[in-house]
């Protein structure tokens, strides 16, 4: 039940909060930090254009009017509606989101993406199961504690008080 | 972490309770219009005279539906202002209405509820509730009925300034304060409590009542409550030159 | 019975006013007081003119209702207050029709006032005959004073509802046409 560190990259790939929990990973500079949301971002884009389509077969492709084939298709709309390309994604029902999971031998990358495209991404130990759970109370305390508080300016680096404290004792009451 | 369930009771002043929904129904086009008063009324008229006040039992607010309407006060508040008085003193105001209403609408629940016993300023009588006369039982009312009103619970605690040079200071705290519960303050204005917006209802309930007060929201942070609030209220000195007549007078 | 009722804000700012008769045993619900037309703001005077003693009574005692405060004897105007929590005084003076037999020697002998009072007392004489053995004939009983406590509490009611409004701010003039008739209404129920 380890969790290393927490990074939330805003919709535009800055960094808005990095912070350790545990020791366990190397340390970066400010700097290295701002690089590697920067940079997670892009990957994560592309991760979620280079997803494949899978095409679908006879019935539904039938019932769609063939139009235009050479319009190309808008990632993260529903598939079935785009026309004269039906196609399904790979987890049918939900469109592609990008990079959801990085594994190494010391520690596992979870990227949770909100509706509004702010990213949040955490460091853990690879045998930590439930890692859905810690992500769902991150953005819980997120939407409380940063959200709501009137003086949280939209985009901007997180330095919200009462959601330091909130995810810290949270954190540690789990262990 | 003690901490109050999500949803629970909230600011319940206004029931919408059926009659509301009956109002969304009618079209809009059924609006009459009134001669010679320039004002309108539904036709089916349900103006707010036709509302029950005492209709509170399910009329309560989602917590983050009040904390969004808050944060959005104190993001108006904020505007042009030249500091951190200057904020808290806009708050104040915001509040300040509200505890006249509040005042008002407080004794008429309690005259017309069957369990009249909640004002603990007349905890023998079923009879109406009376009017604070004295400092006391101003504060108390202010510390039970009025907070269980807002909050659902009382505030946690009430003292009188021990020092003899302030004897017309008074303090209420909150242990965690529902209106800051989702406000963390910068630090660079470390000195600021929103609070300062439930310091101007206890400034409404008190000068509602006759007394003369200027209340104020000071941070008092311990170990276990970090967002521990306390409420200075002082009163005016024609409020505790009353007091000593109302003493000699033999007045609760 | 002729009732003038008025609200005054906590700073003697006039709220809201209305003139009314009795309902009760027969009567139309007109006010006939014994002023001239051209006095009606006598009542407004007798009213204001009771506010000290309001303010003496509020602190002695903690009611809202303080039932029967002042007297005006030169014109039989009984004065009866409750107070809102808030600070807003009600204020109802209520004039009993002036019976025959009390006209000479009751009045007429306390002040200039008084007897030039006594000769308008006459339009109203169709109405005293209807009302003297009402309630309301008494000021003072404990049967008016329960009357006048239920209207006031049901005006009380309907204040709270205007101070519920968010486009009301307290001492503001109270306009609604629907409060008027409220009152009017409990003016009917219960005087």
């Amino acid at each position: 039940m380890t969790v290393f560190s927490l990074i939330i990259i805003n919709k535009a790939g800055g960094l808005v909060y990095q912070r350790e929990f545990q020791p366990g990973l190397r340390k970066l500079s400010t700097n290295d930090y701002l690089v590697l949301a920067g940079t997670f971002h892009g990957v994560h884009a592309i991760t979620r254009s280079i997803t494949p389509k899978l095409p679908l077969s006879t019935a539904s492709t039938a019932a769609t009017t063939p139009t235009s084939s050479n319009m190309p298709p808008t990632p993260g709309i529903p598939n079935s509606f785009t026309p004269g390309s039906a196609f399904t994604f790979p987890n049918p029902g939900t469109p592609a989101t990008g990079l959801e999971c990085l594994e190494t031998d010391k520690f596992r990358l979870t990227c949770f993406q909100t509706l509004t495209g702010t990213k949040f991404l955490l460091f853990t130990d690879p045998i930590m199961g439930n890692i859905d759970v810690v992500m769902k109370k991150v953005y819980e305390l997120y939407a409380d504690y940063v959200m709501k508080n009137p003086f949280y300016q939209l985009e901007m680096p997180v330095r919200c008080e009462a959601f330091d404290r909130h995810l810290g004792g949270w954190l540690r009451g789990r262990t | 972490m003690a901490h109050p369930p999500r949803h629970s009771a909230m600011l319940s002043l206004s029931n919408s309770g059926s009659s509301a929904n009956s109002d969304k129904q009618q079209p809009p086009q059924q609006i009459q219009h009134i001669a010679n008063t320039g004002l309108r009324v539904p036709s089916n008229r349900k103006t707010i005279y036709d509302r029950h006040l005492n209709r509170s039992r399910n009329a309560e607010i989602s917590r983050s539906s009040f904390a969004f309407l808050f944060g959005e006060m104190v993001t108006y508040a904020q505007r042009r202002v030249t500091g951190i008085q200057d904020l808290e003193k806009r708050l104040n105001e915001q509040g300040y209405p509200m505890g006249l209403r509040l005042l008002d609408l407080l004794y008429y629940r309690t005259i017309t509820s069957s369990t009249s016993s909640s004002l603990a300023s007349s905890s023998t009588s079923t009879a109406p509730p009376n009017r604070p006369l004295r400092i006391l039982p101003l504060l108390h009312l202010i510390h039970g009925p009025l907070w269980r009103l807002l909050f659902n619970r009382p505030a946690d605690a009430l003292e009188h300034s021990v020092s003899p040079d302030t004897p017309n200071e008074y303090m209420i705290t909150d242990n965690d304060p529902l209106v800051n519960a989702y406000v963390s303050v910068p630090k660079e204005m470390h000195m600021l409590n929103c609070a300062a917006f439930v310091a101007g209802i206890i400034e409404g309930v008190c000068d509602g009542c006759g007394f003369e007060a200027k209340v104020t929201a000071h941070n008092q942070p311990t170990e276990l409550w970090p967002g521990r609030t306390i409420f200075l209220v002082r009163f005016g000195e024609s409020v505790m030159e009353r007091e000593k007549v109302l003493e000699r007078a033999g007045i609760k | 019975m002729s009732y003038y009722f008025t609200i005054l804000s906590p700073t003697d700012v006039p709220l809201f006013n209305i003139a009314f008769g009795t309902s009760k045993s027969g009567g139309d619900g007109i006010a006939r007081f014994r002023f001239p037309d051209t006095a009606q703001y006598m009542n407004q005077f007798i009213i204001h003119s009771s506010l000290d003693i309001v303010e003496e009574a509020q602190w002695m005692n903690g009611n809202m209702y303080l039932k029967h405060i002042d007297t005006y004897p030169p014109a039989a105007a009984y004065i009866t207050a409750f107070l809102a929590p808030s600070g807003a005084r009600f204020l109802l003076l209520h004039q009993p029709p002036q019976l025959p037999s009390t006209t000479a020697p009751g009045n007429g002998s306390s002040s200039l006032l008084g007897s030039s009072f006594s000769s308008s007392a006459l339009s109203g004489g169709s109405s005293s005959r209807a009302s003297s053995s009402s309630i309301g004939a008494n000021p003072t009983s404990p049967q008016t004073e329960e009357a006048v406590r239920q209207f006031m509490n049901e005006v009380y009611e309907n204040y709270v509802k205007t101070m519920m409004s968010p486009f009301y701010r307290q001492g503001l003039e109270i306009k609604s046409p629907v409060f008027r008739s409220r009152v009017t209404a409990a003016g009917r129920k219960w005087l």
